[in-house]
């Protein structure tokens, strides 16, 4: 192949990929030293000792993980991390496709409009709508004031710093991921294929269930991967609704890290928050495709 | 036939209905936060006894926030500037044909997205701890560091919308200028920037309220005695909720909306996100 350009032409390729090559080199270097290297670092101080002032003495043992694992207090935040994280995914799927859906068949100029009403909270910040929550549901905010007036409940009721109050919090930071994600894939299907299933005598659940479900499968997927990991990874909500009682896995990581100043054992928390991550997805990845596979 | 079309019908309304909810659930907090800031009792006791716009003016009064809205905004432009800089070069390398290795490269610039926030701020802490270290530079806590960390998430916006921007830009009116004895920047000026403009204003909006919204990362970056706007509404918070953070609120709000207003003007949002 290389033989039959002619000098000038391969200078010419090889010029193509020298410029390519210093345009994107910068950011390319960039990210692998502001995201790799960090990380890399961080595996190493998850492996060192900790002093008995908390200092990090270079080491290289297993012992931060051994005493996650065996402590039933880290325990129970990571099955309590993934039960919610599993709800939070289950209920934006459930909520998140008729939307979606809608969405991505609605005509363009209200379509527009719909997606900034989307997109809005999305950007707004976490925090910012963990205060909308707590106005909502606090002792004397309006569930419980309503409740109460209408005399349905004698004494408030304890909604805040719970699960559900935290389950409420991180599915409404994590719809508009589900919803952005899924809006995409729907446009790609033709609608012709629905009307297809419907002469044919389906009926919505059965249309809905063999041809819009199987071929909508790689959205659902990738929204639910990336719900999930965002609601393992969840910070400020379970900081401002869950309280100092209710402890996640993120607000784990920063305690030990920032106010504990126990490095190694908070890196070795957030690799562990890293690896249930990473090898929940790919198996229910791998799960997911095995089942439709024909 | 009239039994499918009313199972049909049945169906339709489901799917509405479920839309509509999944959309009010949305919007609930947003409304409630923006309801609360003109309440005029200051503990937030439900029903309202009356409203007033005075906590607007007492946010305003408050230095933490003015203090940390100007650091978010400084933060935010500076990272925002850099991630253009790295993100639009290597976006318009990405759109070559025939470059090796351009998905993965794809791709791995857009991981600082994918990569949980509380991970992504203890790795770049680690990391800064080392390279002051190594280089007894004051890194750790200062506003460059903040800069260079919150850069990291803004390359990927710039990444991805410029992307989706040069999809339908045709090459051959560059390699035409080019034949016509233009120099490579005066081809890259007068030709391709204006084509790519809107994607790189979307790139740069959407950069720009990552950074600016940004908490995970700026918890383990920020030195003692700073703050940055999200910071700071979210220690509020922590100790009490009252209508003047809900002012505080809504003025962010207000402004994120804005913004989203004016990148809708270059780049229609139903087609980028």
């Amino acid at each position: 192949m290389a033989t039959t350009l002619s000098a000038s032409e391969r200078r010419e390729a090889r010029d193509q990929v020298l410029t390519a090559g210093a345009l994107i080199g910068p950011a390319t270097i960039f990210v692998a030293a502001g995201l790799l290297v960090p990380i890399a670092i961080l595996f190493r101080y998850s492996l060192n000792d900790v002093g008995p002032y908390k200092q990090m003495i270079e080491a290289f043992t297993a012992a931060n993980y051994l005493r996650f694992f065996s402590d039933p207090y880290y325990t129970t935040v990571l099955a309590r991390t993934l039960r919610v994280a599993v709800t939070c995914t289950l209920v934006c799927l459930l909520l998140g496709f008729p939307l979606a859906y809608v969405l991505a068949r609605m005509q363009s100029q209200r379509k527009n409009l719909f997606i900034m009403l989307v997109v809005l909270p999305l950007f707004v910040g976490n925090a910012v709508r963990a205060a909308g929550w707590m106005a909502l549901f606090g002792s004397k905010g309006v569930v419980n004031s309503l409740l109460m007036r209408i005399g349905l409940i004698d004494a408030p009721l304890e909604i805040m710093y719970t699960e559900v109050v935290v389950t409420i919090g991180i599915i409404a930071v994590n719809l508009p991921f589900m919803v952005l994600t899924l809006q995409s894939v729907i446009e790609g299907i033709d609608r012709a294929v629905e009307e297809a299933a419907f002469s044919l005598g389906a009926n919505p659940y059965h249309m809905a269930r063999r041809v819009l479900l199987p071929l909508a499968l790689p959205g659902l997927l990738a929204g639910s991967i990336l719900t999930f990991i965002l609601a393992m990874n969840a910070y400020a909500t379970p900081v401002l609704l869950g309280g100092p009682r209710f402890v996640m896995m993120g607000p784990l990581v920063y305690n030990q890290f920032v106010q504990q100043n126990n490095w190694p054992f908070g890196a070795s928390i957030s690799f562990v928050l890293m690896a249930a991550t990473i090898v929940l997805t790919a198996t229910a990845n791998i799960l997911v495709q095995r089942r439709y596979r024909r | 036939m009239g039994f499918a079309v009313d199972t049909r019908r049945l169906g339709r309304w489901a799917l509405n209905a479920v839309a509509c909810i999944a959309m009010a659930y949305l919007l609930v907090p947003l409304v409630s936060v923006t309801w609360l800031a003109f309440w005029s009792q200051e503990i937030p006791t439900f029903p309202p006894e009356g409203y007033t716009f005075a906590w607007f003016g007492a946010a305003l009064a408050q230095p933490k926030f003015v203090g940390g809205f100007l650091t978010s905004l400084q933060v935010g432009i500076a990272a925002t500037a850099l991630g253009v800089a790295l993100g639009v070069p290597a976006a318009l390398a990405l759109a070559r044909r025939g470059f090796p290795g351009r998905g993965a490269l794809n791709q791995f610039l857009l991981m600082p997205l994918v990569v949980p926030g509380v991970v992504l701020g203890t790795a770049i802490y680690v990391f800064q701890v080392e390279a002051e270290i190594a280089t007894e530079w004051p890194i750790l806590g200062s506003v460059p560091g903040l800069i260079a960390g919150h850069a990291l998430i803004v390359i990927p916006w710039v990444v991805r919308l410029i992307g989706a921007s040069l999809a339908g830009f045709d090459r051959s009116i560059e390699e035409a200028a080019l034949n016509l004895g233009a120099g490579p920047w005066t081809a890259f000026f007068r030709i391709t920037l204006p084509s790519i403009r809107p994607g790189i204003v979307a790139g740069a909006l959407f950069g720009f309220v990552t950074s600016f919204g940004n908490l995970e990362m700026s918890l383990f970056l920020i030195a003692p005695g700073m703050t940055t706007l999200p910071i700071a509404i979210l220690q509020y918070l922590e100790w009490r909720l009252d209508p003047t953070i809900a002012a505080v609120s809504v003025m962010q709000i207000a402004l994120i909306a804005a913004a989203m207003l004016v990148t809708d003007r270059y780049v229609k949002l139903a087609r980028v996100v």
